[in-house]
C-alpha cells in the first residue's frame, strides 16, 4: 500500500469554487492565531459578481467579504508585538488606497499621497471644463494636446478621458467635472517587510508600490510614511520581494513593467536597476539562501541572476510560464522553484535541474506554497477555470532523485572549476615561456620515439603474423594452443574451434613451423576432419627440444634464459585447401626445459666408483649434485660374498657352439 | 465455552496487559482521548486545558471490557512519525486517531496509516479508528472519514471505526469495547490452537 507519489491530492468540492484571481491576491495567514493557516484570496470577480475577499479553511470556504473595488494586492502582517500576539492585519490594495482589515473588519484606510499635476495638463483641463469650449472641434484639438504628452505621466482622469470617443467626451464635460488640481497615485502592488525580528509574530511594515514608480514603506501601527524611494526612470513596479529587516538591513527586489528588475536597499532614495531582461517579466522570486533572483519571462525562459545582477544561467521552458513560487522544504534542506506552464504542468526545479513534474490538467493561474491549516507543505493552485487545487507534500517525499540535480546546481554558481594558481603552476608557466624552443624540440623527439616504438610493434606483429582470429569467411574459426610438460618433450594441444552456429568447415590442415635445430615436431602436418557447427577439436602433438651433443649442466644452466627469442617460438599455421596464404596463424612461446629432466651424462667420478666397487667388494653410495665435481654425501656398504653358483655363467665359445 | 470461561481463560494468563499503540497526526487528540479513558472521570475534560503536544512517547494505562490496556502514545508531529512503525510492530492493537474536523489533512492521515500498516507486514492486530472531535459542527461523519482513509482497502486486519469525542467522552467506550472483544476472541482462538 506504499504510496510512492510525492504529492497527496486533497479532494476539493469543485462545484461552487469559481475563483478569478492573480498571484498577488493570494496569501496564507494565521487569521485566528490558532496555528491554523487560512487561505485568503482576493477574488477579482467574474462578470456581474463583485470583487470579494474569500477565506478558505483547508479546501472549504468559511467566509467572504465584498470588496469596494478590484483588489490589487493582499498581504497579512502583524502590527504590534504584544503578548499574546494580536490578530494579524490584512491589507488590501485598491486603486489609490490601501484598506487594512483586522479580524475581518475594516480597521484603517490609507490613501496614497497626492501628486502635483503637470501645469500643461492642468491648463488643458481648465480649458476643457470651460463651457465656451464645449464644441467637438475645440475638444479634439485640446485632446490632441493631451495626447502629445507622455501617456504614463497623465493623471488617471486624463487617461480615462482619452479613451472615450468624441461624443462621450462631450457628454463627460457637460457633466461639469471638478477642475483637476491633484493627481492621485495608483497602487500597483503590496509587500511586507519585517521590522526587527524574523520570528513568526514579528511586526512587519507595509510596502506599497505605485504607478508612478514610488515605493513607500509604512509604519506598522500609525500607517505613516517611514521611507519613500523612487525607482530609476520612474519604472512601474508590479511585484516586490523583500528580504532582511527594516531596522537592520534589507533588500527590496522590484520587478517592473519595463523589462527590468530594480533593487532598493536601506536608505536608498532611488531604486537602481539590477538587471534588464530581453522580454517582459512574468514573475520573480528571490532565493533566501543567496539572494539570487529567479525570473520567468514571456520568451519562455527561466533565468537566475546573482544578487549583484549577474546572469548565472538560463533555461528554456517548454511552454509559456504562468506563475512561479518558491518551495522551501526545510527537512530536505532544499528550496525548489515551482513554475506553472501554460501546458497545464507544474515543474519543480532545484537550481536548474528539474526534479519533478506535476500534471494539473488545467492551466494554473496562481501557484503558492506554504502552510495551510496545520500542514506545513501545501501547494495551492488556482486554475484559470476557477478551481482550487491543494496538494500536500508527502512526508516520505525525496527530491534527491538521480537527476544529478545537485551537481547541476553546484555548477550553476561557479561555471568553471578552475583551481587556484599554485606556485608549481606559476613556475611551470615561467619555464614554458623561457625555454619554449627546447621544450618543443624535446617534445618532437619524444614523439618520434613513440612513433618508432609503434612501428616496431607493428613490424613485430607482422613478422610473427600473429592472427589467431580469422577474417572474412573464416571468421568463426578460432585457433588456440596449450603447452604441457617440463621438457625436453612437451605436449602441445591445439584446439580448433568453429563458433558458427550453422556452417561446417572442411579442408583445414595444421602445419607446424619451427626452428629445425631447436625443436623436433613428431607430427608437423595434421589434417583436420570436418569441423561441425559450434564444436571444437583437440590435437595433441609431441614437440621435443633438441640440445647440442656436448652440453654440460653448467653450460645448460647459463643458456636456459638465453633459449628465448626467435629460437623458442613455434609457429602454427592453419591452412585451407586451395588458399595460398594461411588462414590463421598462432605463435607459441615454448617454455625452457627444466634441466633436471635432462638425462644425466656419465661423469668421471662414477667411472671411478665402478672401479672402487670392483676392487674392494664394497659399495660406496654417493649423493651427487648435478654439476658438482665431488659428491655431496657418501655411504659405504660392505657387500656379502657372492655365492659362485649364483653367478651368471659367462658366455663362452662353447655355448655358442651349443646354440 | 461460555463468556465467563473465556474471561477466566484470559485472566488465567496472569495479570498480563495488552499493549496498544495510539497513533494519529499531531493535534488529532490522542493525549486528550487517553485522558478521557481513565476510569475515574475527574473533572470534565472540556474544562481542562488541552494537553501540550506530545514529544516522543507517553505511557498510559486503562481498563476496558475486562481487558487491561497498556497504551503507548507516540507523538504525531512530522518528525515523530518515523517512529510509528517501530511501536506498531511491538503492539497487540492499534488505535488510530483522526481529526474529523480537519478534512484537509485526512489525506495525510490516510497516507501515514497506509505506511504504518504496510510496515507491519502480515501482522493481524486489530485496528480501531477513532474519528475524534466529532462533536464539532464542521466535523465529518465517521463513515466519510472511513471513506477518506480508504479503510475498505485495508485487508487482513480487523478494523472498526467510530465517532468519538475526547472532550465529552462520547463514543470512546464503544470503540474500546470492540477492541477488547476482538482481542479476547483472537486470544481464545490462539489458545484453542495450542
Amino acid at each position: 500500500m506504499g504510496n510512492t507519489s510525492r504529492w497527496l491530492d486533497v479532494e476539493v468540492g469543485a462545484d461552487d469554487t469559481n475563483l478569478n484571481t492573480l498571484p498577488s491576491n493570494v496569501v496564507t495567514v494565521d487569521l485566528q492565531n490558532d496555528n491554523e493557516f487560512k487561505l485568503l484570496i482576493g477574488d477579482l470577480g467574474r462578470g456581474d459578481e463583485p470583487s470579494k475577499l474569500k477565506v478558505y479553511k483547508g479546501a472549504i470556504q468559511t467566509a467572504d467579504m465584498v470588496l469596494p473595488d478590484v483588489p490589487l494586492g493582499v498581504v497579512g502582517f502583524y502590527s504590534s508585538d504584544t503578548v499574546p500576539p494580536p490578530f494579524p492585519n490584512i491589507a488590501v490594495g485598491f486603486s489609490s488606497c490601501v484598506y487594512i482589515y483586522r479580524n475581518m473588519k475594516l480597521f484603517y484606510k490609507y490613501y496614497l499621497p497626492t501628486l502635483e499635476l503637470n501645469t500643461v495638463e492642468m491648463d488643458i483641463w481648465k480649458q476643457l471644463i470651460d463651457t465656451k469650449n464645449h464644441e467637438l472641434k475645440i475638444i479634439s484639438s485640446l485632446t490632441d494636446n493631451l495626447k502629445s504628452m507622455p501617456y504614463q505621466y497623465l493623471s488617471s482622469q486624463s487617461q480615462r478621458f482619452l479613451s472615450l470617443n468624441p461624443d462621450q467626451q462631450l457628454e463627460y464635460l457637460q457633466q461639469s467635472p471638478k477642475p483637476l488640481v491633484h493627481k492621485l497615485a495608483e497602487v500597483t502592488c503590496l509587500a511586507t517587510l519585517r521590522m526587527n525580528s524574523v520570528e513568526r509574530f514579528a511586526v512587519s511594515c507595509l510596502i506599497v508600490g505605485t504607478e508612478d514608480g514610488d515605493v513607500i514603506v509604512l509604519d506598522p501601527q500609525t500607517f505613516t510614511q517611514l521611507h519613500q524611494a523612487k525607482l530609476e526612470n520612474n519604472k512601474v513596479p508590479f511585484q516586490m520581494v523583500t528580504t532582511g529587516l527594516y531596522q537592520v538591513d534589507y533588500r527590496i527586489v522590484v520587478a517592473t513593467r519595463e523589462k527590468s528588475v530594480c533593487l532598493l536597499k536601506r536608505e536608498w532614495k532611488e531604486g537602481r536597476i539590477l538587471f534588464n531582461t530581453d522580454e517582459h517579466i512574468i514573475a520573480i522570486e528571490v532565493m533566501t539562501a543567496d539572494n539570487s533572483v529567479m525570473v520567468i519571462c514571456t520568451d519562455n525562459t527561466m533565468t537566475c541572476y546573482s544578487r549583484k545582477g549577474k546572469k548565472q544561467w538560463s533555461i528554456q521552458l517548454e511552454h509559456r510560464p504562468v506563475s512561479m513560487t518558491s518551495l522551501g522544504v526545510m527537512h530536505l534542506g532544499a528550496v525548489l522553484t515551482g513554475v506553472a506552464l501554460a501546458s497545464g504542468h507544474l515543474q519543480l526545479y532545484h537550481g536548474k535541474a528539474r526534479q519533478d513534474t506535476v500534471f494539473i490538467r488545467d492551466v494554473a493561474s496562481v501557484v503558492k506554497f506554504g502552510q495551510l491549516g496545520q500542514e506545513e507543505h501545501v501547494l495551492m493552485i488556482v486554475t484559470a477555470s476557477g478551481n482550487l487545487m491543494l496538494k500536500i507534500l508527502n512526508r516520505t517525499a525525496d527530491f534527491n532523485s538521480p537527476a544529478a540535480g545537485a551537481e547541476a546546481a553546484r555548477g550553476a554558481g561557479r561555471p568553471w572549476l578552475i583551481p587556484n594558481k599554485s606556485k608549481l603552476f606559476l613556475e611551470q608557466a615561467k619555464r614554458e615561456r623561457d625555454s619554449a624552443i627546447q621544450m618543443h624540440e624535446k617534445f618532437q623527439g619524444e614523439l618520434a620515439r613513440l612513433r618508432l616504438t609503434a612501428a616496431k610493434a607493428l613490424l613485430d606483429a607482422y613478422s610473427k603474423s600473429d592472427n589467431n582470429i580469422g577474417k572474412g569467411a573464416l571468421e568463426p574459426i578460432r585457433l588456440s594452443a596449450e603447452v604441457e610438460g617440463l621438457g625436453p618433450v612437451f605436449r602441445v594441444t591445439l584446439t580448433v574451434q568453429n563458433t558458427a552456429a550453422d556452417r561446417a568447415v572442411v579442408g583445414l590442415a595444421i602445419l607446424f613451423h619451427v626452428h629445425n635445430a631447436a625443436y623436433k615436431v613428431h607430427n608437423p602436418y595434421i589434417k583436420i576432419p570436418l569441423l561441425s557447427p559450434s564444436s571444437s577439436l583437440h590435437f595433441p602433438t609431441k614437440v621435443e627440444e633438441i640440445f647440442e651433443g656436448d652440453f654440460h649442466p653448467d653450460v645448460l644452466f647459463r643458456s636456459v634464459s638465453g633459449q628465448g627469442g626467435a629460437r623458442s617460438l613455434v609457429k602454427i599455421l592453419l591452412l585451407k585447401d586451395g588458399n595460398r596464404s594461411p588462414a590463421l596463424a598462432a605463435t607459441l612461446q615454448m617454455p625452457p626445459t627444466d634441466p633436471l629432466m635432462l638425462p644425466q651424462p656419465i661423469t668421471d667420478d662414477t667411472h671411478n666408483f665402478a672401479l672402487v666397487a670392483d676392487l674392494y667388494e664394497r659399495y660406496k653410495i654417493l649423493l651427487l649434485k648435478a654439476g658438482g665435481r665431488s659428491p655431496a654425501l657418501a655411504a659405504t656398504l660392505q657387500m656379502p660374498p657372492t655365492d659362485p653358483l649364483m653367478l651368471p655363467q659367462p658366455i663362452t665359445d662353447d655355448t655358442r657352439n651349443f646354440a | 465455552m461460555g463468556l465467563l470461561e473465556k474471561l477466566s481463560l484470559w485472566l488465567g494468563g496472569g495479570a498480563r496487559e495488552v499493549s496498544v499503540v495510539v497513533l494519529g497526526l499531531d493535534n488529532s487528540g490522542k493525549s486528550s482521548l487517553l485522558r478521557a479513558l481513565h476510569p475515574p472521570p475527574r473533572t470534565p475534560a472540556a474544562e481542562e486545558p488541552p494537553p501540550p503536544p506530545t514529544v516522543g512517547t507517553r505511557q498510559d494505562h486503562f481498563t476496558a471490557g475486562g481487558v487491561s490496556f497498556s497504551a503507548v502514545e507516540v507523538g504525531g508531529g512530522r518528525r515523530h512519525r518515523a517512529l510509528w512503525e517501530r511501536h506498531y510492530r511491538a503492539a497487540d492493537a492499534l488505535i488510530y486517531v483522526v481529526d474529523a474536523a480537519d478534512p484537509l489533512r485526512l489525506v495525510v492521515s490516510r497516507s501515514e496509516l497506509q505506511l504504518v500498516l504496510a510496515a507491519g507486514g502480515a501482522r493481524r492486530v486489530p485496528l480501531l479508528v477513532l474519528a475524534n472531535k466529532s462533536d464539532r459542527p464542521d466535523a465529518l461523519h465517521h463513515l466519510q472519514v472511513a471513506q477518506a482513509l480508504s479503510l475498505e482497502q485495508v485487508q487482513g486486519v480487523p478494523w472498526h471505526i467510530c465517532a468519538a469525542s475526547a472532550a465529552s467522552g462520547a463514543g470512546l467506550a464503544e470503540g474500546v469495547a470492540w477492541l477488547a472483544r476482538e482481542l479476547r476472541t483472537t486470544h481464545a482462538s490462539r489458545k484453542g490452537q495450542h
